[in-house]
């Protein structure tokens, strides 16, 4: 460094300066060496005086140079974590419940624990996966894989999804159902699994949103899938329900195509509607009847707005009539549900009241229910919940018990 | 002197630093803009579906994944889901 180096060659000029001095004749041999003496001192001050100085800085060098290094390390293991190209995330949610119906004992009856996987790949390619683990009534413990896909970003407002997905039609078992979400710790009537909402599918999805002139904005999502099928009962008769857990297989060889389409009018306010149609297989284990006509329409609402959360969604499936089918009634699944809930801030109190009413083919799984609910919000994902049900089903069935139910969950 | 030579020392290290960390340095101070956005796009989002979640919740690196997970879910544009991210990642 030229700076360290003009610092080294400071003694010798400074002696070469004191060697002239000597040279220049004094007025008297004495005198003239006493102060050739004093000078050749203070000269001797001022090096030693340089040279502590130099060491100093070099050493204020050596320090700076070691900062710098671990400046540049804890940068780099920083960048690593927040830049680097694959990310692993695990989220999910858990709850815990209690049920009490008026025909059966209380019991301790909801344990189950949804991990969720996320690889995002470069802001590219989502990997998104869910595992459902509960606990069933005798002991064993059910897992689902409740969706696997890969989302590819294709463009800012086009997202090509490809795998096992949550049925794209509708709102609530999209986007409400897990339990740290849902206001109420149970589902709305008919919107439960193998009632009028269907679960998921297996296919593709084009999914997205665009902004159509401020604040207006528009939300898609278009799938083709295999589709579900329906059981029959055994022998002929009626349909007994539709399985809208995605297959893996596509007995019928028939998709479904469908989706759900919202405008937001401003921030807060969702209106949706959702429409499938395709064919599906009616069987009973021994027989089937193929290419069988089946449709969805649903609508949904939302306005979050302060302290207020009103949402309501209508869906109805159909399976349509076939003359000579051992099934060969048209069949019909239809659920609505209206939720209010308001927060009542400062507290972490949460009140919540909804109607909903399912209609099937069969009576006896038809039911109209109000629940009331008080939540206590933890955190914004932690909820401790308190319901009560007020059911109207056809007497003596489990549909007419009224219900007293506890949960808690959180979504991490 | 020591104050003189040690003072370019010190600008050199923050340089250093600035050049080493670009992104967050960028976003902090050259895109406010996107910060804002981001804030707005958060307050006005994230509550369709459920509680508004806090952007301390999550480190930087994991709020990428979730802002992607939400774009698909909730139907977010490429752009509000940058300027959510811009936001989440320098509010927490
Ligand atoms: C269309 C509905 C919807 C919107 C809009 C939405 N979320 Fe979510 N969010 C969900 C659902 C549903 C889950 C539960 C994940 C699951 O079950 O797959 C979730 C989960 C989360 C989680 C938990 C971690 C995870 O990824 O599962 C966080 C954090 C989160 N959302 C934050 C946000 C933020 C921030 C926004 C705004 C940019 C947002 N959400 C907008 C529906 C939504």
């Amino acid at each position: 460094m030229p700076r360290q180096a003009t610092h080294r060659r400071l003694p010798a000029l400074v002696a070469a300066a004191g060697l002239a001095a000597l040279c220049a004749a004094p007025a008297t041999a004495a005198e003239g060496e006493a102060a050739l003496r004093a000078e050749l001192e203070a000269l001797k001050r001022r090096i030693s005086e340089l040279e502590r100085r130099l060491a100093e800085q070099q050493e204020a060098q050596q320090r700076v140079e070691k900062l710098e290094r671990e400046v540049k390390e804890v940068a780099k293991t920083h960048s690593e974590w927040k830049d680097a190209e694959s990310v692993l995330h695990v989220a999910g949610y858990a709850a815990v419940g209690y049920t009490d119906a008026e025909g059966a004992d209380g019991s301790f009856n909801v344990a189950n624990f949804n991990p969720i996987f996320h690889f995002l790949y470069d802001d590219k390619v989502l990997w998104e996966a869910e595992l459902e683990f509960e606990v069933l009534d005798d002991g064993s413990t059910k897992t689902n894989l409740e969706y696997t896909t890969l989302d590819w970003f294709v463009t800012d407002n086009v997202t090509l999804v490809g795998g096992k997905f949550l049925s794209p039609a509708g709102f609530f078992i999209q986007n409400l159902h897990p339990a740290w979400i849902n206001k109420l710790p149970s589902k709305p009537a008919g919107f439960g699994e193998e009632q009028a909402a269907p679960e998921s599918d297996l296919g593709l999805e084009v999914r997205g949103g665009v902004n159509i002139g401020n604040p207006w904005k528009l939300t898609y999502a278009f799938y083709v899938a295999n589709g579900p099928s329906a059981e029959g009962e055994l022998g002929g008769g009626e349909i007994e329900r539709i399985e809208a857990e995605a297959k893996a297989s596509d007995e019928d060889g028939d998709k479904v195509y469908g989706g759900r389409v919202s405008v937001l009018p401003r921030p807060g306010l969702e209106i949706g509607v959702s429409a499938v149609t395709g064919k599906l297989m009616v069987e009973d284990g021994t027989s089937e009847d193929k290419g069988r006509d089946y449709d969805l329409v649903g609508a949904d609402f939302s306005l979050v707005r302060g302290n207020l959360d009103a949402r309501a969604e209508y869906v109805r499936q159909r399976i349509g009539a076939r003359a000579g089918s051992l099934w060969p009634d048209e069949a019909e699944w239809k659920a609505w549900y209206a939720q209010l809930a308001w927060k009542f801030r400062p507290t972490r109190f949460e009140g919540v009241v909804r109607y909903s009413d399912y209609d099937s083919p069969h009576a006896a799984e038809d039911q109209r229910q109000w629940a009331l609910g008080l939540n206590y919000l933890l955190a914004p994902n932690a909820v401790a919940k308190v319901a009560y049900e007020l059911n109207d089903g056809q007497s003596g069935q489990p549909t007419d018990d009224d219900r007293f139910l506890l949960q808690f969950a959180y979504g991490f | 002197m020591r104050k003189t030579r040690l003072f370019p020392a010190l600008l050199m290290v923050a340089a250093g630093l600035a050049a080493a960390v670009p992104a967050t340095a960028g976003e902090r101070g050259g895109d406010k803009e996107a910060f804002a956005r981001g804030a707005r796009v958060w307050s006005e989002n994230c509550t369709r579906c459920h509680n508004l979640r806090d952007p301390r919740e999550f480190r930087d690196d994991q709020w990428r994944p979730i802002i992607a997970h939400m774009r698909v879910r909730g139907g977010l544009t490429g752009a509000e889901a940058r300027d959510v991210l811009t936001f989440m990642q320098n509010a927490n």
